[in-house]
């Protein structure tokens, strides 16, 4: 029998987890946070919703020492990360990389938290015409200065996860997600098929792979319930070229030289205020990259099963330009 | 789309077409496997290899049997060749005439994979990164991969040279012997005439590209090629999968299976009857 904190708790995936973990039906206790001043989900028995700024750390301190252990809480799933791009700054770094880290600290002398799920993703990969397809734990991380704040925080805070790993007596588990595709999810590809006409760079279709909520919950679950430690990439029931991506989005592709894709969707951010930058996926638009996910079947019995409606997603991402 | 669809089940010829729809394919969902390989593509590059193979190249293959029928193996052949038609050949004839029909993950240069157009075709028809990480996946999901242990040496010989072999790069041993993968040693007899070499420019590395080679004929001339399979060297009743750490074990078997293809080549060139025969 387990009581969970959810960080994050109110993102789609958030949103969704929590509601799985409320179901369960070893999880005693589910205590969600989140900014947000109201839960958005339905109410649940054996759900606790506490709005909390994760930058303060007197608040965390109260609540993990406070809340959390009156509750029993014994694993915390930290997903809480801004998913704009724009947002930036010392507050971001310190709700991506801050907030992590003292999270860590205070579950690693806490009297009843026994484990830490970290939901990363697996943007931290780097990608290069010269790096593997398959994409392995080990796979080499993204450290370019060029990438935008939240992806350097988003390594950081998951090097930080890692750096724990092992001298900790909590056990700790590091979750890198294909990209979760869902409006409203921070995705860059969602927000990216979220216009008509799709710019892609002329002689590359790399192959794209997303995971949808739903097989992200059902790997978290098993995080959650497992001992096992380390770092786990949790790969996708869709991969798929990017020209298909799109053709399944309804959308309408168009491949030009890339000097011009950066131009064009340089002018899209900055007249439609869209958050795809070509600068941060520019390599992975061109060469791709698939999850490895031999780990996660072997420690979490994870195969990935549920597919992305990628239409309906593309609607969502930006309502008024569905075809 | 369509139009390159219809013209490339036009172009393959019908014998091709059905060993292909009973190919193992492992797709991930949309038609495509997770590294890219699909039918559709994997048909266009037969209908747009079918006039160099049938006609140009006039391809002679012989011991196409010694290919494993199933599970992990390497194909290791000998390189040459200006550029690596020798690859789309090897490829190209393992698809024609392998029974079962399997297609080969052929592993390219890590440079191959920056170039526009290039790698996109050559991973809808199964190509893969020559990386340690993707070959090893592709092994451990039991498919066929071909290696050129030579690299890029082997096609850089000088005309002096053509025929004999490089030294082996120890990787394709190392992972036969971790996966106990059979290694099918082949001979591609023709591919050091099919394109003589005027120059190179050793300066030239766009796209990360070793160098370029300037062709002393705008087309590949005609040559006759010969594709030869050897008996399969199967590391598992020697080595355990641990041996593969072991650098002199790995080095001893890519030697064995480089004097196999020698063997190869030098048979096929007794037997051949002229370069363009």
């Amino acid at each position: 029998m387990t009581g969970v904190l959810v960080t994050g708790a109110t993102t789609p995936f958030g949103l969704a987890l929590t509601h799985a973990l409320a179901a369960a039906p070893d999880v005693t206790q589910v205590l969600a946070v989140a900014r947000e001043t109201q839960w958005p989900g339905a109410s649940e028995r054996k759900l606790t919703y506490i709005s909390l700024d994760l930058t303060r750390e007197r608040d965390v301190r109260d609540l993990l020492f406070g809340q959390a252990r009156e509750l029993g809480i014994e694993v915390v799933v930290h997903s809480a990360h801004h998913r704009s791009l724009r947002v930036h700054g010392p507050r971001a770094h310190a709700l991506h990389v801050d907030a992590t880290r003292q999270i860590l600290e205070l579950v690693e002398r806490h009297p009843s938290i026994r484990r830490f799920v970290y939901a990363s993703s697996s943007e931290v990969y780097r990608r290069g015409a010269g790096l593997p397809s398959v994409i392995g734990e080990g796979h080499p991380i993204e450290l370019s200065p060029e990438m935008p704040q939240k992806l350097r925080d988003r390594v950081e805070a998951d090097l930080t996860v890692c750096a724990r790993s092992g001298l900790s007596r909590c056990s700790l588990m590091v979750l890198r997600f294909a990209e979760l595709l869902a409006a409203d999810s921070g995705s860059q590809l969602a927000d990216y098929l979220g216009s008509l006409v799709c710019v892609r760079a002329l002689g590359f279709d790399p192959m794209i792979e997303v995971v949808s909520i739903e097989d992200a919950v059902r790997a978290t679950l098993a995080a959650v319930a497992s001992s096992a430690q380390g770092v786990v990439n949790i790969p996708g029931a869709d991969v798929l070229p990017l020209s298909s991506a799109i053709e399944a989005a309804g959308r309408t592709a168009i491949a030009v030289p890339e000097p011009a894709v950066e131009l064009l969707y340089a002018a899209r951010a900055l007249r439609r205020g869209y958050e795809f930058t070509w600068r941060m996926n520019r390599w992975r638009f061109r060469w791709g990259g698939v999850l490895d996910g031999t780990r996660a079947h072997e420690v979490l019995g994870y195969v990935p099963r549920a597919r992305v409606d990628f239409r309906a997603v593309a609607q969502a991402a930006h309502p008024g330009t569905s075809t | 789309m369509y139009a390159a669809r219809a013209l490339a089940r036009a172009l393959a010829p019908e014998d091709v077409r059905e060993r292909l729809s009973r190919a193992r394919i492992a797709d991930a969902g949309h038609g495509y496997d997770r590294l890219g390989l699909s039918r559709e593509g994997a048909l266009a590059a037969i209908a747009g290899t079918s006039f160099l193979y049938e006609r140009w190249f006039r391809v002679r293959s012989s011991g196409i049997e010694h290919v494993p029928r199933e599970g992990p193996a390497i194909l290791a052949p000998n390189h040459s060749g200006t550029l690596p038609l020798d690859g789309v050949m090897l490829w190209a004839d393992v698809v024609r005439h392998g029974d079962p029909p399997r297609v080969p993950r052929i592993a390219v240069d890590l440079f191959v994979p920056r170039l526009p157009l290039v790698f996109t075709a050559f991973a809808r028809s199964g190509a893969i990164g020559g990386d340690r990480t993707t070959v090893s996946r592709v092994l451990a999901d039991g498919e066929l991969v071909g290696i050129f242990p030579e690299g890029v040496p082997g096609i850089a010989k000088p005309r002096s040279e053509r025929y004999k072999l490089r030294p082996f790069r120890p990787g394709h041993a190392e992972l036969a012997i971790r996966h106990g993968a059979p290694i099918v040693p082949v001979a591609i007899v023709g591919a050091e005439e099919q394109w003589p070499e005027l120059a190179r420019i050793e300066s030239f590395h766009a796209f990360g590209a070793p160098y370029l080679p300037i062709p002393a004929t705008p087309f590949p001339l005609p040559v006759r090629y010969h594709i030869r399979y050897g008996p399969a060297m199967d590391p598992r009743p020697r080595f355990s999968a641990d041996a593969a750490d072991e650098p002199a074990i790995a080095r001893g078997l890519a030697e064995e299976v480089r004097q196999a293809v020698q063997g190869l080549v030098d048979a096929t060139l007794r037997e051949r009857d002229g370069v363009f025969g």
